[in-house]
């Protein structure tokens, strides 16, 4: 499940492009993105508010089992990273 | 006094300006797999290199064009080097952009809070839901939660 600042439109539009079919949520005034200490003040175009990049994978209770916040914008997790954390949870 | 034919190439220009154009294209390299952080540093690095041989190669087109040629040809390319590095250096500056610290974002062993919010279709999708499935299917072994800068 995937979660910007982007509207609702925004996400439906990246979701056909690229295909991906899982959950895209919609947090326009990065209410929850600030309820985690994840904003990243001014960080996007034009100096808004945005979400800085994290993955959190949870177990069924809603508790972290791993987590991954990033040095630099551009470095994200690869896919074996996360299949390997996932598999680790089992 | 040499005849233009008979003066040497001036190699520095031409390498310099391969190195400019490559610095900014080795970014692209991040799509084919390569690592992104070791791409910011050479796509800053290489144009600079590039930088500095065009204005050795410049120096001689200029001091001694008795030897070297490129007066032409060394000046448009010092312009489109310098255009080109000043890009580089832009791009370098928005990679490095540091994301804040996150000190008090949830860690591993702590439950993270509920929210709800609304999906790319508008409809109102809460984490519990998607954790427990009741949003559709058998409920899930574990959720990946990403957030992400946006789209655009």
């Amino acid at each position: 499940m995937a979660i910007s600042v982007d509207p609702p439109d925004m996400s439906a539009k990246l979701r056909s492009k690229k295909g991906y079919t899982f959950t895209f949520l919609s947090d326009p005034n990065a209410e929850v993105i600030r309820r985690y200490q994840l904003l990243h003040p001014a960080g996007g175009p034009e100096g808004h508010d945005i979400s800085r990049p994290a993955e959190f994978l949870l177990d069924r209770t809603g508790t972290v089992r791993w987590e991954n916040f990033t040095e630099d914008i551009r470095v994200r997790p690869r896919a074996n990273q996360l299949l390997a954390a996932a598999k680790a949870l089992q | 006094m040499a005849e233009a034919s008979g003066r040497r190439r001036n190699g520095a220009i031409w390498l310099g300006l391969l190195l400019t154009v490559l610095g900014p294209l080795s970014g692209a390299l991040e799509f084919i797999g390569f690592p992104a952080a070791p791409l910011t540093w050479i796509s800053l690095v290489l144009p600079m290199i590039g930088f500095v041989l065009v204005v050795i190669g410049l120096w001689r087109a200029f001091g001694r064009p008795e030897i070297y040629r490129g007066k032409i040809a060394g000046s448009i390319i010092a312009v489109v080097s310098v255009l080109l590095l000043a890009g580089s250096i832009k791009l370098f500056s928005i990679a490095r952009q540091l994301p804040p610290e996150s000190a008090g974002a949830p860690q591993v062993g702590q439950r993270v809070p509920d929210f709800t919010l609304p999906d790319s279709d508008g409809h109102l999708v809460s984490l519990a839901q998607l954790i427990s499935g009741s949003a559709g299917g058998a409920a899930p072994k574990a959720v990946l939660l990403v957030f992400y800068r946006g789209y655009w």
